[in-house]
């Protein structure tokens, strides 16, 4: 960059001025954002506004169920738990950012850990920043809800620029229990590579189960489709049999016919990573 | 070491190690820099020369953390004791549901707030006595910043920050150096998109809460599915605390936003406050870079264009974890 060009952006001059004039300003009119620099740098670029950090919490006494040892099966109480404390979070963060009068949040995360102290305690978290649109639009949802994504700011940038929105995340879970083999099918597969059709159909199963939740949560939502899944296996606390399956994406919709965006450059970086 | 005139340092100022450092910086010609090359060239693509690594520490003792009762008794119409302290809590004392007492609600007694004060003083410290290396030096700011907490055993804790100090290349110079724990990429992302970093604002909190009938119960192995409501309260307020605090810290700077550095920190623990009783404390702390908008555009200058990297772990890289 010449000398020329940092005098029309006004560095360091306007910069350094600006900075001599601070003056203290009262809570409430300044952001505050998690997101990275690039992040939030494109987030404003796609012409959305932080409007503050927003949090869900919920501290949740996960209860005590036990599948039948040699039975593949849905541990639906515990699946129900997973469920339940999500949504209570995620409806907590929605709710901060409602009252900031958010159009959405970007970049959520949704942790979940479970607590050193107590009997199956875990603290199901949610947080993200709320944004608002520069320009007026429809962003909220079809219930009048912000929008949420967990797509990262780049993502979120560029899915705005293929002509998509974010509607909201959708989830489904399933914590299932996988049988134990019988000593005497065990047994016989002793010495032998074999498939052991039980095994793969549990899993299969939980799967299934996970994802055909998430996708109803979708069509709830009117979406188009859902982008960024992820399909987790969480083995949390409970041993080596019970795994929850953990489907998670944002639900998209489309903001105009055409999805074309501009023809990518290549880069060779001269960087190691 | 003892000052010139043999006598101790009271801890005015700077220490006197420090001071022989910046001394001699200042006859110097060399120029040193904790920043990575990158760092470098962006810092000076957007006006700014790096001058010397700067550093600020204090070794405090924190011996009393002023525990001031959890709010319970005094708001049941007990004994009086504790509750009178912890006024202002969060969620009241009404069925015999136990208020949240953070350090930030009511009075500089409440919750812990002799500790949170303390955690302020080291990291304002440390920061200061940085800051006062870098206007010795003429600098105009500090990047990079690194602010590190180290436990030295017996109630001991050290706060250090450690940045580069730069000088703006232009006629206007200030007094007050800015600060950000943004490195030199960012900030020249930052600079040429018209925001400025202005300095670095800490928010912390720490609350308490009796274990009352409900908490207790929930935890035993056998309860069904149920919100532990009582804990779920206790980290929002905490967490909600260290989050307004950050807001207030940064409205005093007369910034205009705040970008988190971390992700804002929960810890919690049970504490034996009386025979076979156990309540339950909560910290939770947030470090943020905060920004003012100095750009006289409407748009930001520079609009991002798609490129496709022709190394590195390619789209996998999307996930959070390596943005």
């Amino acid at each position: 960059m010449s000398d020329q060009d940092q005098a029309t952006l006004g560095i360091p001059e306007d910069a350094m001025r600006r900075l001599a004039e601070m003056r203290p300003g009262s809570p409430g009119a300044l952001f505050t954002s998690d997101l990275t620099v690039n992040e939030f740098l494109l987030v404003r670029e796609a012409g959305f506004r932080p409007l503050g950090l927003v949090l869900g919490s919920s501290i949740y006494h996960v209860g005590l169920q036990v599948g039948r040892w040699s039975q593949n099966m849905e541990l639906d109480k515990l699946s129900q738990a997973m469920y339940h404390a999500r949504e209570l979070a995620m409806t907590r963060m929605e709710a901060e950012a409602d009252a900031l009068g958010a159009d959405g949040i970007v970049g959520v995360r949704l942790d979940i850990e479970f607590k050193e102290f107590g009997n199956d305690l875990a603290e199901f978290v949610a947080v993200g920043t709320a944004v608002k649109a520069d320009a007026p639009g429809t962003w909220r949802n079809d219930e009048n809800k912000p929008f949420t994504s967990d797509l990262s700011g780049q993502d979120f940038w560029t899915l705005i620029q293929a002509g998509y929105a974010p509607l909201g995340m959708v989830m489904g879970s399933c914590v299932y229990h996988i049988a134990h083999q019988r000593g005497f099918s065990a047994l016989s597969n002793v010495g032998k590579n074999v498939e052991i059709p039980q095994f793969t159909e549990a899993l299969y199963d939980a799967r299934e189960l996970a994802m055909s939740r998430m996708q109803a949560e979708a069509e709830e939502l009117h979406a188009e489709g859902i982008v960024g899944v992820q399909l987790l296996a969480l083995p949390h606390r409970w041993g080596g049999h019970t795994t929850e399956f953990f489907a998670i994406g944002t639900a998209v919709r489309p903001l105009r016919a055409d999805h074309t965006i501009a023809t990518p450059q290549l880069v060779l970086p001269l960087t190691d990573r | 070491m003892t000052l010139q005139d043999g006598t101790p340092w009271d801890g005015t100022g700077l220490p006197p190690a420090a001071q022989a450092r910046i001394d001699r910086a200042r006859k110097s010609h060399v120029r040193s820099s904790l920043l990575s090359v990158g760092g470098h060239v962006g810092i000076e693509s957007c006006g700014f020369i790096p001058v010397a690594e700067v550093m600020g520490c204090i070794v405090e003792y924190i011996g009393f953390q002023g525990y001031g009762g959890c709010g319970y008794y005094g708001q049941m119409g007990g004994m009086g004791y504790g509750g009178g302290y912890g006024g202002g809590g969060y969620g009241g004392a009404y069925g015999g549901q136990a208020p949240v007492v953070t350090s930030g609600s009511g009075s500089g007694w409440s919750g812990f707030a002799p500790y949170v004060n303390a955690l302020y003083h080291g990291w304002d410290t440390a920061l200061d006595r940085m800051a006062s290396e870098a206007r010795q030096l003429g600098a105009d700011g500090v990047v990079g910043i690194s602010l590190t907490e180290k436990h030295l055993g017996a109630g001991n804790r050290e706060f250090l920050a450690m940045g580069t100090a730069v000088r703006s290349s232009g006629h206007t110079h200030v007094n007050t150096p800015f600060t950000t724990t943004l490195d030199g990429q960012d900030v020249a992302k930052l600079v040429h998109s018209g925001w400025m970093p202005a300095a670095v604002a800490v928010g912390i909190s720490v609350g308490i809460r009796h274990d009352d009938y409900q908490t207790r119960m929930s935890q035993s192995a056998f309860a069904a599915n149920m919100e532990v409501v009582g804990f779920t309260q206790l980290v929002t307020a905490v967490r909600a605390d260290a989050r307004h605090q950050l807001e207030r810290r940064t409205a005093r700077v007369g910034a205009d936003g705040a970008i988190l550095d971390t992700p804002v920190s929960l810890a919690i623990h049970e504490m034996e406050v009386a025979e076979g009783h156990r309540d339950h404390i909560a910290e939770s702390s947030a470090v943020a870079s905060t920004l003012v908008r100095f750009h006289r555009q409407d748009t930001l200058p520079p609009v991002p264009g798609m490129v496709i990297m022709l190394s590195g772990p390619g789209t996998s890289a999307r996930r959070r974890g390596s943005r």
